[in-house]
């Protein structure tokens, strides 16, 4: 509404954020947890005076630094890109209330680039104490970037008493940083032990796959824990809308049931393979756990994502761009004339509609011909409602409005957090309601052919 | 449909504040700049440049390739780690114009994701045949994928970064991809005059800088031997005239085509400076010299920095035809603020300590060849032979 909407069909601009997200949590848990477990290994290996295993962990640390100083940096920066795209409004509040904290967190970051050079391409060549030291350097930087990203993430969730209060400080230690940051690290543990798993089942040679095995056992089964405590503390620090948006999206009960279910049968495989019997870590175990993992790792960034609506940020800013507080207003002027970029086009393509003073007048859409009306309707669909729903495609109106009569549509348009608590309130006035109605009437399908319930369909 | 008048394009400003005081945004975004341009400069030029030394015979040539393509993925990281410094302080400062700019390119913008994952790939290829892999062809593939996907993106952020400041094309470009109001984001604002004034600028800049990393590199860190200092000297001298070249005409042209006049105050050293880098590194035609190298470097350093300053001075002139950046409220805190100055203090102390360590050891390694995985010598001694 403040900024010019980005049409992405089928998908939504949106979800093109869940989408980098997630490839780049995959990444950057790996960056982090798979960065402690150079520096504990480095550090055994050199003490030990183990060849083989250094031999090992440097080839592990070239496929590390491939995968996260590219992919995850790119991937990390790809996350600013999108959501500046998809969701101007929130990020130009997040920069604002983080800037330093995003500064901060830069600094770290390029630490942790250099290190991650340095342990690599310093192989052999660095001496042992310092190479040790800047693999801890590594990841020690790398952990407290995580802390400080988890802060801007968790803040999205719960930003607590900062609505009220402001100050960055509130902002940062917000009700969900601790157990964001719990789960977070618990996570990066998990997953590096599966990466670790991995890597080792195709380059290492058996003797020290069983060894690696045993050793990541460790990590894997505390990480698995700390992220069902922070996932427990995550839940009971949500506000009340998310636990109830939880509870009330089927999508969501099963997607949770899933996390549960998988982080269980990993933390079982965990005890009964790698840590009770580590010559199990073979290929294909490897390639399983992996897979379960990764899978159980994108459904929790998918409810972390989808459990915020109607907001983007919470009670901070709505889904579809705007402001809570900007929502009467919107009702007694228009959406239309309240957006900058709606005022604009909606002035340029229907002059017919503004008042003397040069204002939309709502009332003057009931002037306009019914296909003019429609196309005013789609204007309010593109601004008020694309963030979640596609026409066709992911959360697609037509799917969704299949069959519902006109009187089902108004009243879905005017009252969609009554209808459903997890969509934001309709932000316009009942003649753009009656527009948006007769464009979603345009676009919803009839009910499904064959279907009769007046006993001409027979029966027994 | 009417034309709309782009001042009512512009959203409200925040009703947070400026986190910090416009002038400070300035001087980080500016500093930023200029420190992402070194790395910047060298894989938008250099992998040109690399590729184009792949066609040439002889073992100066392999060699001077080797030398520019072996550093390469550390430039990278560093240039996308260098970049994101001006960007968070442009996101701050000039929020207004620059989300409505890119939601206007979007998918051109996205797509900067995808193309400079597959372009620092093809570096690590590039580099790894360089350093014996076993798949020569590919390696050469790889430079030339690099080659044209980095200035392929550095076209994408020269669009983004003048329709930030063309607010006149916002209206036709919206129309042009129009979705009932919203945008699909398919476009590319290749009408403005400035555009390719502005790209091709950035490149003979990166020419010159090239060149400059070819002298001092020459001159310090790897001095070639017999017929290579010849040839290296050759090809900077070409490359900083080459660069020189392009970079006054196009800084004419786009002179021309500004919506604004620049003052001689910032023109000066925008264009002197680089004409002195040029002048310092033809002077080496014959031999390289370790001083007029390092001048040459410090030079063209401060080149980038009056570039960076200029464009900036330009970006706000052409802005406040449309709007008073500065005017925004100011909600500074000062314990985040410091607590980034002393952290970055320190960052640096930590950066530079690895960096010298990670020079200690390649000049240790250059005096005894590594020996492949190192040993498993007791901690504190070395593990080169």
């Amino acid at each position: 509404m403040h900024y010019p909407w980005w049409s992405v069909p089928a998908l939504t601009a949106p979800l093109l954020i869940a989408i980098v997200a997630v490839l780049h949590v995959l990444v950057s848990h790996y960056a982090v947890g798979g960065g402690l477990f150079l520096a504990v290994e480095i550090g055994r290996a050199y003490r030990a005076g183990d060849e083989a295993l250094l031999r090992y962990l440097r080839s592990h640390a070239w496929f590390f630094v491939l995968l996260t100083v590219v992919f995850g940096a790119i991937t990390g920066v790809g996350i600013w890109w999108t959501i500046g795209l998809a969701s101007p409004l929130a990020t130009e509040v997040l920069i604002h209330t983080f800037l330093f904290g995003w500064a901060i967190e830069y600094v770290f970051f390029v630490i942790e680039i250099a290190a991650a050079f340095a342990l690599s391409y310093g192989w052999g060549r660095l001496p042992p104490r310092v190479h040790q030291t800047v693999g801890w350097l590594y990841a020690i930087a790398a952990w407290i970037s995580l802390v400080l990203i988890t802060a801007i993430t968790g803040f999205m969730l719960n930003p607590g008493r900062w609505a009220t209060t402001g100050g960055f400080w509130t902002a940062v230690f917000n009700p969900q940083f601790v157990p964001q940051v719990l789960a977070r690290t618990g996570g990066a543990l998990l997953l590096a032990s599966l990466y670790v798993y991995l890597h080792a089942a195709v380059k290492a040679p058996p003797e020290l796959r069983t060894l690696l095995g045993a050793r990541s056992a460790r990590p894997a089964l505390l990480g698995a824990l700390l992220v069902l405590s922070g996932g427990a503390l995550w839940y009971l620090f949500l506000p009340a809308s998310a636990r109830a948006a939880l509870e009330a999206a089927s999508t969501l009960n099963l997607l949770m049931l899933l996390i549960f279910a998988l982080t269980a049968v990993v933390f079982i495989m965990l005890y009964l393979g790698p840590y009770r019997n580590p010559g199990w870590v073979t290929t294909g175990f490897a390639i399983l756990f992996f897979v379960l993992g990764v899978t159980a790792f994108t459904a929790g960034e998918f409810i972390r994502e989808a459990v915020r609506k109607p907001y983007v940020i919470y009670n901070v800013v709505l889904s579809n761009g705007i402001y809570p507080p900007e929502v009467p207003r919107l009702r007694a002027v228009g959406f239309l004339e309240g957006g900058t970029w709606t005022r604009a086009y909606v002035a340029a393509r229907w002059p017919a509609l503004l008042d003397r003073a040069g204002r939309i007048a709502p009332a003057r859409l009931r002037d306009l011909p019914a296909a003019e009306r429609v196309e005013v309707g789609r204007v309010l669909f593109q601004y008020h409602c694309n963030a979640c729903h596609a026409v066709a495609g992911y959360s697609g109106m037509r799917a969704l409005t299949r069959g519902w009569s006109r009187p089902m549509l108004r009243d879905l348009v005017e009252h969609p957090e009554r209808v459903r608590f997890f969509m934001p309130p309709w932000a316009g006035t009942p003649e753009e309601a009656e527009a948006l109605a007769d464009y979603l009437a345009a676009v919803a399908p009839p009910p499904p052919p064959g279907m009769r319930y007046d006993g001409a369909g027979g029966g027994p | 449909m009417s034309p709309i008048d782009p001042r009512q394009l512009i959203g409200p400003a925040s009703p947070l504040g400026s986190p910090a005081p416009f002038w400070l945004l300035e001087v980080f975004k500016v500093l930023g700049f200029t420190l992402h341009q070194v790395p910047m400069h060298l894989w938008y030029a250099g992998l040109p440049l690399a590729a184009l030394l792949g066609l040439l015979p002889g073992e100066p040539a392999r060699r001077l390739r080797a030398r520019l393509l072996g550093g390469m993925p550390l430039i990278v990281a560093a240039g996308i780690n260098l970049g994101i410094v001006p960007l968070l302080f442009t996101q701050v400062a000039y929020y207004r114009v620059f989300y409505p700019a890119g939601v206007l390119i979007a998918w051109p913008w996205f797509s900067v994701i995808v193309l400079l994952t597959v372009a620092y790939y093809a570096v690590y290829i590039a580099a790894l045949g360089e350093r014996g892999g076993r798949r020569p062809r590919l390696a050469r593939a790889a430079v030339w994928v690099a080659a044209l996907l980095f200035p392929a993106i550095g076209f994408i952020f020269a669009n983004l970064f003048s329709l930030m400041t063309r607010l006149e094309a916002w209206p036709a470009l919206a129309a042009r991809t129009d979705a009932a109001g919203a945008v699909t984001g398919l476009a590319l604002h290749t009408g403005d005059p400035t555009l390719l004034p502005r790209w091709l600028m950035l490149f003979g800049l990166a020419l010159l800088t090239t060149a400059g990393f070819i002298v001092a590199d020459a001159a310090i860190l790897s001095p070639p031997q017999g017929a290579g200092r010849a040839f290296t000297a050759r090809v900077a001298g070409t490359a900083a005239t080459a660069g020189l070249a392009i970079f006054l005409v196009a800084g004419w042209r786009y002179a021309q085509t500004a919506p604004v006049d620049i003052p001689l105050f910032w023109r000066a050293p925008a264009a002197g400076l680089p004409a002195i880098t040029w002048l310092l590194i033809v002077l080496q035609r014959g031999e390289i010299a370790r001083p007029l190298a390092v001048a040459a470097a410090l030079v063209q350093f401060a080149a980038l920095g009056a570039n960076a300053a200029a464009r900036q001075w330009l970006q706000n002139r052409e802005l406040a035809r449309y709007l008073d950046l500065a005017a925004e409220p100011v909600r500074l805190e000062w314990s985040p603020l410091l607590l980034f100055l002393v952290l970055f203090v320190l960052g640096l102390v930590v950066v530079a300590w690895i960096a010298s360590q990670m020079m200690a050891a390649v000049r240790m390694a250059a005096d005894q060849p590594a020996r492949a995985g190192g040993s498993a010598s007791p901690a504190g001694r070395r593990t080169t032979s």
